[in-house]
C-alpha cells in the first residue's frame, strides 16, 4: 500500500534531516560521526550469570513455582490427552462460551476443539474470514503454545505470527498458554541469543514476555488484577513431545 | 491544580505539599513500600553491585557512541517497515504528530505512559485540534481526568486517594461507584476497552530501543501498552533521543535491572519488543508505525564531563524513592515533568534557556547522596546538583539576600582574627536566644533558615580552639575511609586537576 502524500513528505523531511541529526551529537561528542561498529568493552550479561543453567527437571519446577508466586496457575501434564481434558473442564466448569486459539500442530493433535465443540471456537489464522481482534475481545479464553519459557522470571514468551496473534495473550478474560516442557528456558538470555539469531526478515513483529496476570497498584498502591490485560492465566506445562 | 509551566516557586510549591497531609503520608507509604520491595528484589538475585556496574558501562558506552547506534537504529527500523522522524525540540515533535493525524484523519487517540510526551504537552496539542486522547495506565488516566500531572515516574497518581479517584470515576460514568479499588479498577477496564477498541492511534513511550534489530521495547504491568501497539491501526511512539542499547543481549542487563529498580518485580508482567508494523500476514498489530526521537536538550548534556552521565537514566524512579526531599513533598514541588533527584537534574538541564525559572530545582536536594546508591545504573546525581547549583551562582541565579549572605560570609572568613571575634561576639549575642542548644527564633536573617528547622548554637567552644585535643586523638586512633568512598574521592581530585 502506496504511503499518505503528508507521509512520504514526512519521511522524506526526515531523510534530510538525520544527517544534521546525527552530525550534531557527533559533534557534542567532540569528534566526527563514527560509522564503524565500535567495540563493546561489555556486551550483554556478568560472566557469572552467563554460566547460571539450571537442570530440566529444575527449570520445570522453578518455572512453575515463580508463575504461581506470580499470581497464575501452573500444571504439568505428561499427555496431550491429559491437557485437553484440563481444558474441556475449565472451559465447561466456568461456562465459557467464546474461546479463541492460535492454529498450532500440538493443538490440533490435542484435539481441543473436539473436547469444545458445543463451544464458539474461533482459530487465528491468515485469511480468517472472522473479524479476529473483536472475537478476542469477546472470548472467555485464549489459547496458544508458547515458543519459550523462562524459569527465571516465571515468564512465557509469544511471538507474533500469522497463525498466533497478539491479541490472543491480551484480550481474553482467561490466557492458557501451552508450554511444551523442553522450551523452558533457565533465564532470559537465552531467548534474547535465539531471537538475536533471527535476521531482520525472520524477525517477528511482536516479541512478547508475559510474566503473570495483567495488574495494577495505581490506587493507593492497592493491588489489582486483571487490568487490561487477562486477569486469570494458566501455564500448562506438556511433557510429552 | 498542577501543570507545567507552574507560576509558584520552588518554595511556594514546597509549601503546598507540606501541608498536605494526605499526600505526605501517601508518599511516604508507597516509596517506603517501593524500597523494600527493591531491596528483596535485588538481595534475592545476587550480586547486585555487578549488576548495576553492568548497567552502568553498556550506558555509557551507548551515550559515548550516541551517532552511531542511533543511526543503526534508523536504518533497522527503516528495514522493518517503520518510519523515523526527528524532532530537535517540542515544537518540531508536535509538527510531525499532528501532520500523521491529518494523513490518518485521526479523531482519537489513546496512549500508554510516555515522560516524553508529557515533555512535549502532546495530549494538550490534540485537544486543541479536536482529538481525543484517552491516558490508558490507569494512574495516568486519573490524573488526566483530574486535570493534573504525574506526581511520580512508575505512580503517576501516588497522590490520589481512593475516595478521590472514586470521585473523578463518578463523573466520568454518570453514577455514584464506591472506593473500592476493584470496582473502580473493573470502571477503568471496561470504559478504557471501548476506548482501545474504537482509537484511531495508539501513541507509546520506549523504554529502550535495540540498535541492532530496530526494535522498540515497552515494558508495562497492566497489559496497556500492549493494547496501544496492538488494537490500532497506527502506532506512534515518542522516545527521548538517548534510550539506544546496543543489543538484544544488553537488554537482558536493563531488564533484569529495570523492574527491580523500580517495583521491586524480577519482570513487569509484559515486556514486549516490537519490530516495526504488523507483517503483512499478521491479522493484528499497527500497520502503520512511527517513532519521533527527541532531543528537547539533551545533546546539550553529551560532551559535558559534568553531566552527560545523566543521559545514562533508565527512568525507574528508585532515586525518586530513596530521596528524603521527594519523601516529604511528592512530586508537583519540582514543577516539571521529572521529579525526584533525576527531576531535580533533569529540569534544569533540559530547559537551559529557562533557567531563570527553573534553577532553582536544583536545591531541592538535600545532597546526601542517597539517589545516587539507589541508582541502578550508578549516576552520580548529588554530584550533578552541586554543578548545578554552581552554575546557578555563577550566573546569579540566586536570592539577593544569599548573594549578599555569602558576601559577608567571605570578608569575615578570609580573616581569621576577623572570624574569631564574630565567634566570640556570636556566642554572647546568642544567649537570649538558645533554648535547649537551638535557636528557633525566626527573627531577622534567622527567618529564612528557622522557618523549616531550628539551628544549632555556636559551640561553647569553637574547632579551632579544640584542634590541639583533636590532633591528640587523631593521632592514636587512625581510621582508613571505606575503600570505595576513598577511590571516588581520588577520582574526583584527579579530575578536578585535569580540569584546572
Amino acid at each position: 500500500m502506496k504511503p499518505h502524500p503528508l507521509i512520504e513528505q514526512l519521511d522524506k523531511q526526515a531523510r534530510e534531516k538525520e544527517g544534521v541529526f546525527f552530525a550534531h551529537i557527533a559533534n557534542r561528542l567532540g569528534r566526527d560521526r563514527i560509522t564503524e561498529k565500535p567495540v563493546q568493552p561489555v556486551r550483554g550479561v556478568p560472566d557469572f550469570w552467563r554460566e547460571y543453567n539450571l537442570g530440566e527437571q529444575e527449570r520445570i519446577e522453578l518455572f512453575m513455582r515463580n508463575w504461581e508466586s506470580l499470581g497464575g496457575t501452573a500444571k504439568r501434564f505428561a499427555t496431550k490427552e491429559e491437557i485437553a481434558a484440563f481444558i474441556d473442564e475449565l472451559a465447561h466448569g466456568m461456562s465459557a462460551k467464546q474461546i479463541i486459539r492460535a492454529k498450532h500442530g500440538l493443538l490440533e493433535e490435542m484435539k481441543v476443539d473436539e473436547k469444545l465443540s458445543d463451544l464458539d471456537m474461533t482459530i487465528w489464522e491468515k485469511d480468517s474470514p472472522a473479524d479476529l481482534l473483536a472475537k478476542a475481545a469477546g472470548a472467555d479464553i485464549g489459547i496458544t503454545v508458547v515458543d519459550f519459557a523462562v524459569a527465571h522470571t516465571g515468564s512465557v514468551v509469544v511471538t507474533s505470527s500469522p497463525e498466533k496473534g497478539r491479541s490472543l495473550s491480551l484480550l481474553p478474560t482467561i490466557f492458557i498458554a501451552i508450554v511444551p516442557a523442553g522450551v523452558i528456558k533457565t533465564k532470559m538470555g537465552e531467548v534474547m541469543r535465539e531471537v538475536t539469531k533471527w535476521n531482520q526478515n525472520g524477525m517477528p513483529a511482536g516479541i512478547h514476555f508475559i510474566s503473570g496476570p495483567s495488574r495494577s497498584a495505581d490506587i493507593e498502591n492497592d493491588l489489582t488484577i486483571g487490568v487490561h490485560g487477562p486477569g486469570i492465566v494458566y501455564a500448562l506445562v506438556l511433557d510429552e513431545k | 491544580m498542577s501543570g507545567f509551566n507552574p507560576t509558584s516557586t520552588l518554595e511556594e510549591r514546597a509549601r503546598v505539599a507540606l501541608n498536605d497531609e494526605f499526600l505526605r503520608n501517601a508518599v511516604k507509604y508507597t516509596t517506603e513500600k517501593l524500597r523494600t520491595n527493591k531491596k528483596s528484589a535485588t538481595d534475592e538475585l545476587g550480586n547486585w553491585e555487578d549488576w548495576r556496574d553492568r548497567g552502568r558501562m553498556i550506558r555509557l558506552h551507548t551515550i559515548a557512541h550516541l551517532d552511531y547506534y542511533l543511526s543503526l537504529f534508523v536504518e533497522n527500523v527503516r528495514k522493518a517497515g517503520g518510519y523515523v522522524h526527528f524532532a530537535k525540540d517540542t515544537k518540531e515533535a508536535v509538527d510531525i504528530t499532528m501532520k500523521i493525524m491529518e494523513a490518518k484523519k485521526a479523531k482519537s487517540v489513546v496512549k500508554s505512559k510516555s515522560m516524553v510526551s508529557e515533555e512535549v504537552h502532546i495530549n494538550h496539542a490534540l485537544e486543541e485540534n479536536d482529538i481525543e486522547v484517552v491516558e490508558t495506565d490507569l494512574g495516568e488516566y486519573i490524573i488526566q481526568l483530574a486535570g493534573e500531572t504525574p506526581s511520580h515516574i512508575i505512580i503517576p497518581a501516588i497522590h490520589k486517594n481512593k475516595q478521590q479517584v472514586a470521585d473523578l470515576f463518578s463523573a466520568e460514568a454518570g453514577e455514584t461507584l464506591p472506593p473500592v479499588t476493584k470496582t473502580l479498577a473493573g470502571f477503568a477496564r471496561s470504559k478504557l476497552r471501548e476506548k482501545f477498541l474504537e482509537a484511531d492511534i495508539g501513541m507509546t513511550g520506549c523504554n529502550f530501543a535495540i540498535a541492532e534489530s530496530g526494535s522498540m521495547v515497552l515494558f508495562s504491568n497492566e497489559g496497556n501498552a500492549r493494547m496501544v501497539s496492538t488494537v490500532p491501526k497506527t502506532q506512534i511512539t515518542f522516545m527521548g533521543m538517548e534510550r539506544i542499547i546496543p543489543s538484544f543481549e544488553d537488554l537482558e542487563v536493563m531488564a533484569s535491572l529495570l523492574p527491580r529498580a523500580a517495583t521491586g518485580q524480577k519482570l513487569t508482567v509484559y515486556m514486549s519488543a516490537i519490530n516495526g508494523p504488523k507483517r503483512s500476514e499478521d491479522s493484528d498489530g499497527p500497520e502503520e508505525m512511527h517513532i519521533i526521537i527527541l532531543d528537547n536538550g539533551r545533546s546539550q548534556q553529551l560532551g559535558d564531563p559534568e553531566f552527560q552521565e545523566v543521559l545514562n537514566c533508565i527512568r525507574c524512579g528508585a532515586c525518586l524513592n530513596a530521596c528524603p526531599v521527594y519523601r516529604h513533598v511528592g512530586g508537583h514541588t519540582y514543577g516539571w515533568v521529572y521529579s525526584g533527584p533525576i527531576g531535580a537534574v533533569l529540569t534544569p538541564v533540559l530547559n537551559l534557556d529557562n533557567r531563570e525559572q527553573w534553577g532553582e530545582v536544583a536545591n531541592a536536594s538535600t545532597l546526601c547522596g542517597a539517589c545516587h546508591e539507589a541508582c541502578p545504573v550508578k549516576i552520580p546525581l548529588h554530584d550533578m546538583l552541586v554543578y548545578i547549583r554552581r552554575r546557578n551562582v555563577e550566573e546569579g541565579i540566586v536570592k539577593k539576600a544569599e548573594q549578599l549572605g555569602m558576601k559577608g560570609f567571605q570578608i569575615v572568613a578570609s580573616n581569621h582574627r576577623l572570624f574569631r571575634s564574630v565567634l566570640r561576639f556570636g556566642k554572647v549575642a546568642q544567649l537570649p536566644l538558645v533554648k535547649n542548644g537551638m535557636i528557633s527564633s525566626k527573627l531577622g536573617p534567622l527567618k529564612a533558615w528557622n522557618s523549616f528547622r531550628h539551628a544549632p548554637a555556636l559551640a561553647p567552644q569553637s574547632f579551632r580552639d579544640s584542634w590541639s585535643e583533636l590532633d591528640q586523638e587523631l593521632k592514636q586512633t587512625k581510621n582508613e575511609l571505606p575503600a570505595d568512598i576513598k577511590q571516588r574521592m581520588e577520582e574526583i581530585v584527579a579530575k578536578r586537576g585535569k580540569q584546572r
